[in-house]
């Protein structure tokens, strides 16, 4: 059986017991979940009036800034870190206590620093992207095989070369893996970063439905954010089975 | 004098203890010498040629290779691993380029080069292949180029052949005497195989084990292509086996 219609079934068994439990013998009230019926009329809606096209893309713009910016800095601190042990050592606690901080916690200070707005948005989605990256880049700087190195230095490469030539792409493979981590966990930050002072986006999208009792709009919120993640997961998954070694 | 061991001791340090790996070593090796360290697994055969190498150092003694001490890896001395160490990321052609590269050769020449290399070890035809799409015995081969591409004064093999088969293991040895002929390199070849020690070699050093000292040299004087089914490439196999 082709493998994306396998993997529709599920999806379709659940949408229909979701209609059986609701529309069809109203076991669940639609004040606890909206019936599917309803969820796709507040699609057409959203998707009609154009807010859920601007929504997603200024979603989408604040993903994209968050995890390049993240990507930059990650990517670099995260091979120094493989690379060196001192600097590994020296930044073992002051990362091992930041990265489980909630990034929706950091929002008093996004507010203090970057003001209301998209700067804060952005600096939400930086928070949950950057340590996936660095974590992975760093491991997979470590993890290169020293019959590589080793190979560069009896081939006359000095340390910068083998760093640039050898170390740097041996740990790709874990790079994009940490890319793909980073960029799923900074679409799950959406709603804590549009929670400051955004007038749009998907998150936004789901907090204005939701305090207005819409919970159909807001599950077409939660499912367009799914979507797209899985997207993103399909690219980075391309990206993997191609570069892997 | 190619290489000169000098009293060469190499301990670790292991569970706070010192343990002995290699023990008095005195050898010199000529320009141009097919040299084989053959002992069992665990003697130390392996370490010594890192220390040539400048992979790893002496605890005692010193090491010279044409009368400067050997303090870290340098392009005079090519190495080939016994694990495959092709970078995967890079083709046939680019792993072969990679030392001129890394050296400041410009991209023409550093080519015409490496295909040079490539065509000695008879992968015409390959330059764009990744080395997840070789065999075990082709990613040997460009290793030898490899090592060779940055040509080198001294080859130091570390079983190379060891996890080829018979069959493409006896070809690759052929190639490499043929290849030594025509370069004029010192070969420091390490192995557990007696038979490819014997075929190989100038000169076959054996080792004992734990700590790896020096039991005795043979001078191997059979004509080149070696038969193996001789009876005195058969009697040398028997004589060496029986020291180990």
């Amino acid at each position: 059986m082709n493998k994306t219609i396998k993997a529709l079934i599920l999806p379709i068994i659940i949408i229909i017991i979701w209609a059986i439990l609701t529309t069809y013998t109203g076991i669940i009230p639609s004040y606890l979940i909206p019936s599917p019926s309803a969820v796709w009329v507040a699609f057409e809606n959203l998707l009609m009036n154009g807010s859920l096209i601007t929504d997603t893309i200024s979603t989408l713009t604040r993903v994209f800034l968050g995890f390049i910016i993240a990507a930059i800095v990650a990517i670099p601190v995260g091979i120094l870190l493989g690379w060196s042990k001192n600097a590994d050592e020296l930044s073992k606690y002051v990362i091992g206590v930041l990265r489980p901080i909630p990034p929706i916690a950091w929002i008093p200070f996004a507010i203090l620093w970057f003001g209301v707005g998209l700067g804060s948005a952005i600096f939400i989605i930086f928070l949950g992207s950057v340590f996936p990256i660095l974590i992975n880049t760093a491991d997979g700087v470590k993890r290169t095989d020293k019959v590589y190195t080793e190979s560069a230095y009896t081939l006359g490469a000095n340390q910068l070369q083998t760093l640039i030539k050898v170390v740097v792409p041996s740990a790709l493979p874990n790079i994009i893996t940490g890319l793909k981590v980073g960029i799923g966990i900074g679409l799950m930050c959406t709603v804590a970063a549009e929670m400051i002072g955004s007038s749009n986006g998907l998150g936004y999208l789901i907090l204005t439905a939701t305090s207005m009792l819409d919970s159909a709009s807001a599950i077409v919120g939660m499912l367009t954010i799914g979507l797209i993640g899985l997207g993103f997961d399909y690219m980075f998954r391309r990206a993997e089975r191609k570069i892997n070694w | 004098m190619s290489f000169m061991l000098k009293n060469v001791n190499k301990k670790f340090i292991m569970k706070g203890k010192d343990l002995e790996v290699v023990k008095n070593i005195n050898l010199s090796v000529r320009d141009g010498e097919f040299l084989t360290l053959v002992g069992p697994s665990g003697c130390g055969k392996t370490t010594i040629l890192r220390m040539m190498a400048g992979l790893d150092f002496p605890s005692e003694g010193e090491i010279t290779e044409n009368g400067e001490p050997v303090t870290g890896p340098n392009t005079d001395r090519g190495f080939v691993f016994q694990q495959y160490s092709l970078f995967p990321w890079r083709t046939v052609l680019d792993n072969v380029a990679f030392g001129p590269e890394v050296r400041g050769v410009d991209t023409d020449k550093r080519y015409q080069n490496a295909l040079n290399y490539i065509e000695m070890v008879g992968l015409t035809g390959f330059e764009d292949s990744y080395p997840h799409e070789l065999s075990g015995g082709m990613k040997q081969r460009v290793a030898i180029a490899r090592a060779l591409a940055n040509d080198p004064l001294d080859l130091l093999m570390d079983e190379p052949f060891a996890a080829l088969d018979v069959m493409t293991r006896h070809k690759l040895q052929e190639e490499l005497v043929k290849i030594w002929q025509e370069e004029h390199k010192t070969i420091i070849f390490v192995t557990h195989n007696v038979d490819e020690a014997v075929f190989l070699a100038d000169r076959v050093v054996v080792l004992n084990k734990s700590p790896g000292e020096i039991i005795k040299t043979f001078q191997i004087e059979l004509e080149r292509v070696r038969d193996r089914t001789s009876p005195d490439f058969i009697e040398l196999k028997k004589e060496i086996t029986q020291l180990l």
